[in-house]
């Protein structure tokens, strides 16, 4: 198995007034290529916090972190955006879909961050249509999804890039019962394709479907 | 990734109508403003650019000074032609002298024309400067004889109707009843904007045929005549300044032993050929087309670029104030691998998708304009000087400009959001920018607030300039011009007389020019007071003894003249004055001494103006017609009329004229000025200045209470659930207004307080052009501040006050 990433001893700390906090503390953790983690513990432990500093929208301020052998710590931000944009996808539990693009729109963007050819990019987003089975929604803008139609959009658009990583922060939090078991299904099933994914979640019955449970407390890994 | 652009952005403007539609709006007021503005400057910084070497072409013209002032004259005296012919920094002189024949006539195919234009007398030489297109003639040897003439294409096409140049040559032309010329050549006419606009060209030793001979052969040093025009073309890296010195030197050799003694200089100046178009001091040749001005079109680019910055200021005060409701897609397109120099590039393109829309409407809009400003406007800019490729490279600059200052500034703001906070819904970023939009308002309507006391201050001083009592009878009163080559006083009498049998005229005078006109006629004077001798410029009008009369010039003191030849003086109270004269009785019989002969004061009449209110009044005397028969100062019949109005003045009007058209049978040059209408056009400029302040005082209060509507919008809806929370804990709606109306009405107070001192300035500056002015009322500041924060009242109560009645569970519940 090779080592996607590790942390050694992350540290995430803010300043509150004359106080400095941590938001993590002494984070170690090697994840695998092909791991499905679910990152599991209360509101204000940490796991959104986690996984931007996993997805480098945050950074630690202290500690190792290694992303496919390089060091991201000591990165600079143009190849740090890099790194990101052509191994990492993120789901947000609010979808955070561009109101202004429809469906179509939406999925292709993150090709035109990556100076994807047109015709590529028409093939790419089809293909991804259809495998979602939702081409007869590409002209449709998220508001008139539901939110379980939206998610989708989100994992299509998160997949586009054809990541290594994914990382989902509550991704069914918003979503019912139903549309929460088939959005964990699709998670399963890519994971079996090969995607590492690291999710954010309360609940045990999703967590489940993870291949490794990590828990979280006050910003510390609890065993 | 461009059409993706695009195609946000395009939702993005159609999703905020009204902040989209305020944008344009304000963008296209300012740029439509720029192109008028632009295009006007363009026409007249193109004149006479095309000359072969224009940059060495200078006119040669005439600067006096005296103790009074300074005068100028486009002419030169003669004598200068010969004396500057050995001087070898010219490479070409040549001196032509303009002068309007009374006739032309192309015998042949019984043609007459009456007094053609742009009529000069000149040699080759001019044709060197001057590099004209010949279609006919010989162009060596041109105009070397007299009686020989050159056409332009326009004029020829006049006179030989249907025939083609090469026809013409050869061709005989008759001046004046006596002056046959022959046609040797015919020119293409200018294409390109030029003030050179002769048409016709005689050479110039057959000015010796015409009653302008004697004051050619006499060649004299002291006398100046505008009509008498010199041209140099100087060599290459001749040195202006050694050239400028030399011409001082032969005006000092040459200068009148009077002259010195009055404190009088005159100098010689080279003027630029491109000056010409602009310097009003020496004028241009054709006086009807007008000239440009440079501070006019200076004080315009101001206007536009004020708009402009208006505009610009609501684009940017619009944008950042939104940017919370464009974070959420910023911080999407961040997480999906967007850079922040992709997003700002992204926002700048929507900026200038605006732009290009606004510069769209302005295009149509300046198409408009130029009809509505075409009193500023010259009346040969046309449209499609907009397509000239300079024109257009100036409009892509001038966008791409508008595009950077009022879009780079918010999609910076706007690609610094922070991803993580955006996502989580923690946005404070959109309040730390209030200051600045808080600054850039004030800014706005600092200068709203500028022009709305500059209108109603000048629409004052204007209004002042055209109520004020002349001193004499302005109203009802009509002057009719006898023709101008008229000269006998005997058909004035009989054209005077046939009026007398109109009912609707009270009164009929025959004299020179009325009380206030644009001519002068001054003579130096010396009066020995008793006391001393006092030297003094004295102006005369003339007139009949009726003319006192009809013009409700009051005598002051003694009589009026006896006859209109007997030699006999009415001065006015100045002139009493000036002469040392404590009272208009003291000044009664003294004797105004001219030089060759002593006038006794007879009368002292009250000052009156004899000019618009810019100028004082200067010492004046009214006078008979002296020096008849030889030569008579009368030119027109004045008729005060009874007080008519609509139909009856018409036709009182009708019956004058076919009065005027039985007596002069032969002429057709029927001249009628209304003495109201002409103390009305000594304001023409002053009027057009208040018509630009209208207009933009007009924009930019639109502009500005656009802009102020935007952020009162803007606000309120960010505070809606204060409001609903509020008036839970039972705020009245009043109390709610006033305290949402509050924030942005301390921002028109601020403005206030920075405009008026300036306004003050500015108007204090502008009035120094008049003797007599309106004071400056403290009231017109406070009325303009209070229309100022009314108009914003209004723009900011039509949104908050529907926010503030609106039912608190429909706010809270949407939370």
């Amino acid at each position: 198995m090779n080592i996607l990433l590790s942390l050694n001893e992350a540290t995430r700390a803010v300043n509150s007034g004359s106080n400095r906090i941590n938001l993590l503390e002494d984070i170690t953790l090697n994840v695998n290529e092909g791991e499905f983690i679910s990152l599991m513990g209360p509101s204000g432990s940490g796991k959104s916090t986690l996984l931007n500093c996993i997805g480098m929208l945050d950074s630690f301020t202290d500690g190792g972190y290694t992303f496919l052998g390089q060091p991201v710590h000591s990165m600079k931000e143009k190849n740090r955006s890099k790194l990101y944009k052509d191994y990492i996808g993120f789901v947000f539990q609010a979808y955070h879909l561009i109101d202004e693009l429809n469906v179509w729109e939406n999925i292709e963007t993150p090709l035109l961050y990556k100076n994807i050819k047109s015709s590529e990019r028409k093939a790419l987003v089809g293909d991804m249509l259809d495998r979602f089975n939702i081409v007869g929604k590409k002209d449709l803008f998220p508001r008139q999804l539901s939110g379980g139609q939206q998610q989708l959009v989100g994992i299509a658009r998160a997949l586009i890039g054809k990541p290594k990583l994914i990382l989902a922060d509550e991704p069914t939090g918003n979503l019912n019962s139903k549309q929460s078991r088939e959005i964990m299904e699709l998670f399963s099933q890519l994971n079996k394709e090969g995607v590492t994914i690291i999710q954010a979640t309360h609940s045990e019955a999703n967590a489940a479907y993870g291949s490794r449970i990590i828990n979280l407390l006050d910003g510390k890994i609890v065993p | 990734m461009i059409k993706n652009y695009f195609k946000i952005a395009w939702r993005n403007i159609m999703k905020n109508k009204v902040f989209s539609l305020i944008n344009i709006i304000g963008l296209t007021i300012g740029l439509s403003a720029s192109f008028v503005i632009g295009l006007m400057i363009y026409y007249d910084y193109t004149f006479d650019n095309f000359h072969k070497d224009d940059d060495r072409i200078y006119r040669v013209v005439t600067d006096f000074t005296s103790p009074e002032g300074q005068f100028h004259n486009p002419g030169v005296t003669v004598a200068l032609e010969d004396a500057i012919k050995e001087n070898s920094n010219f490479e070409i002189i040549n001196g032509f002298y303009t002068e309007r024949p009374s006739k032309v006539e192309n015998r042949e195919s019984n043609l007459e024309f009456k007094w053609p234009k742009f009529v000069i007398y000149t040699n080759g030489e001019y044709f060197d400067i001057f590099k004209y297109n010949f279609l006919a003639g010989n162009m060596d040897n041109v105009l070397a004889n007299p009686n020989e003439v050159i056409l332009s294409e326009n004029r020829a096409k006049d006179y030989f109707p249907n025939l083609k140049p090469s026809e013409i040559i050869g061709k005989t032309l008759v001046y004046n009843d006596s002056i046959n010329t022959k046609v040797t050549g015919i020119v293409e006419n200018f294409k390109e904007r030029s003030d050179i606009v002769f048409e016709e060209f005689i050479s110039h030793p057959t000015l010796l045929q015409t009653n302008t001979r004697e004051f050619i052969l006499d060649n004299n040093w002291n006398s100046t005549n505008s009509n008498s025009q010199l041209f140099v073309k100087v060599k290459q890296y001749a040195n202006i300044n050694q050239i400028n010195d030399e011409l001082k030197a032969l005006a000092d050799a040459h200068i009148d032993e009077d002259m010195k003694r009055y404190g009088q200089t005159r100098a010689f100046t080279l003027q630029p050929l491109r000056d010409i178009h602009f310097n009003e001091d020496y004028g241009v040749y054709d006086w009807e087309r007008g000239m440009a001005s440079k501070p006019l079109l200076r004080n315009l680019a101001l206007v536009a670029l004020f708009l402009l910055l208006l505009g610009c200021i609501n684009f940017i005060n619009l944008n950042t104030a939104q940017a919370t409701q464009r974070a959420k897609e910023i911080g999407i397109r961040k997480t999906l691998g967007s850079s922040r120099k992709q997003l700002i590039w992204q926002f700048m393109g929507e900026t200038f998708m605006l732009v290009v829309i606004s510069a769209l409407l302005s295009i149509g809009l300046t198409k408009w304009l130029i009809n509505v400003f075409s009193d500023f406007v010259p009346a040969d800019l046309e449209f499609k000087l907009i397509g000239t490729p300079l024109i257009l490279i100036g409009i892509v600059i001038l966008l791409v400009f508008v595009t950077f200052l009022s879009g780079f500034y918010p999609a910076v703001v706007l690609s610094k959001f922070n991803t993580v906070s955006v996502l989580k819904n923690h946005l404070g970023i959109g309040d730390k920018k209030v200051g600045l939009r808080k600054f850039l308002t004030v800014f706005q309507f600092t200068i709203a607030q500028i022009f709305i006391i500059g209108t109603l201050l000048v629409g004052r001083q204007i209004n002042f300039l055209l109520n004020k009592d002349m001193g004499f009878q302005t109203e009802a009163i009509v002057s009719v011009f006898s023709p101008r080559a008229e000269r006998a006083l005997s058909k004035k009498e009989l054209f005077a007389e046939k009026l007398t049998s109109i009912p609707q005229i009270k009164k009929i005078s025959i004299g020179g020019m009325a009380p206030a006109s644009y001519n002068t006629n001054t003579s130096s004077t010396t009066v020995n007071n008793g006391k001393t001798e006092v030297q003094s410029d004295l102006q005369f009008i003339f007139g009949d003894t009726e003319y006192l009369d009809l013009f409700e010039l009051k005598l002051l003191a003694g009589r009026n003249f006896r006859n209109d030849t007997i030699r006999e003086l009415v001065i006015n109270e100045t002139a009493q004055r000036i002469y040392g004269f404590d009272s208009p009785e003291k000044a009664i019989g003294a004797l105004v001494d001219f030089g060759d002969e002593k006038v006794p004061v007879v009368g002292v009449m009250a000052d009156f103006h004899q000019r618009s209110l810019k100028t004082d009044i200067k010492p004046m005397a009214l006078v008979g017609d002296w020096y008849r028969p030889d030569f008579s100062r009368y030119q027109a019949i004045h008729v005060a009329l009874q007080n008519l109005e609509g139909d009856d003045l018409k036709s009182a009007l009708s019956k004058i004229e076919s009065t005027y058209k039985s007596v002069y049978t032969e002429v057709d040059d029927y001249r009628i000025e209304f003495m109201d209408e002409t103390i009305a056009r000594f304001y023409d400029r002053e009027k057009k200045v208040s018509k630009l302040l209208n207009w933009a005082t007009g924009l930019s209060i639109l502009i500005s209470c656009l802009g102020l509507l935007g952020l009162v919008i803007y606000t309120t809806n960010r505070r809606v659930k204060e409001i609903g929370v509020r008036k839970v804990l039972g705020a009245s709606i009043l109390q709610i207004n006033t305290l949402l109306c509050k924030e942005f009405l301390i921002l028109v107070a601020i403005a206030f307080v920075i405009a008026a001192p300036i306004a003050w300035y500015g108007i204090y500056d502008w009035l120094q052009d008049f003797s007599y002015k309106e004071p400056i009322s403290y009231w017109v500041f406070l009325l303009s501040g209070i229309a100022m924060i009314v108009f914003a009242l209004i723009v900011i109560s039509v949104k908050t006050l529907r926010a503030a009645s609106v039912n608190p569970v429909n706010s809270l519940r949407s939370e």
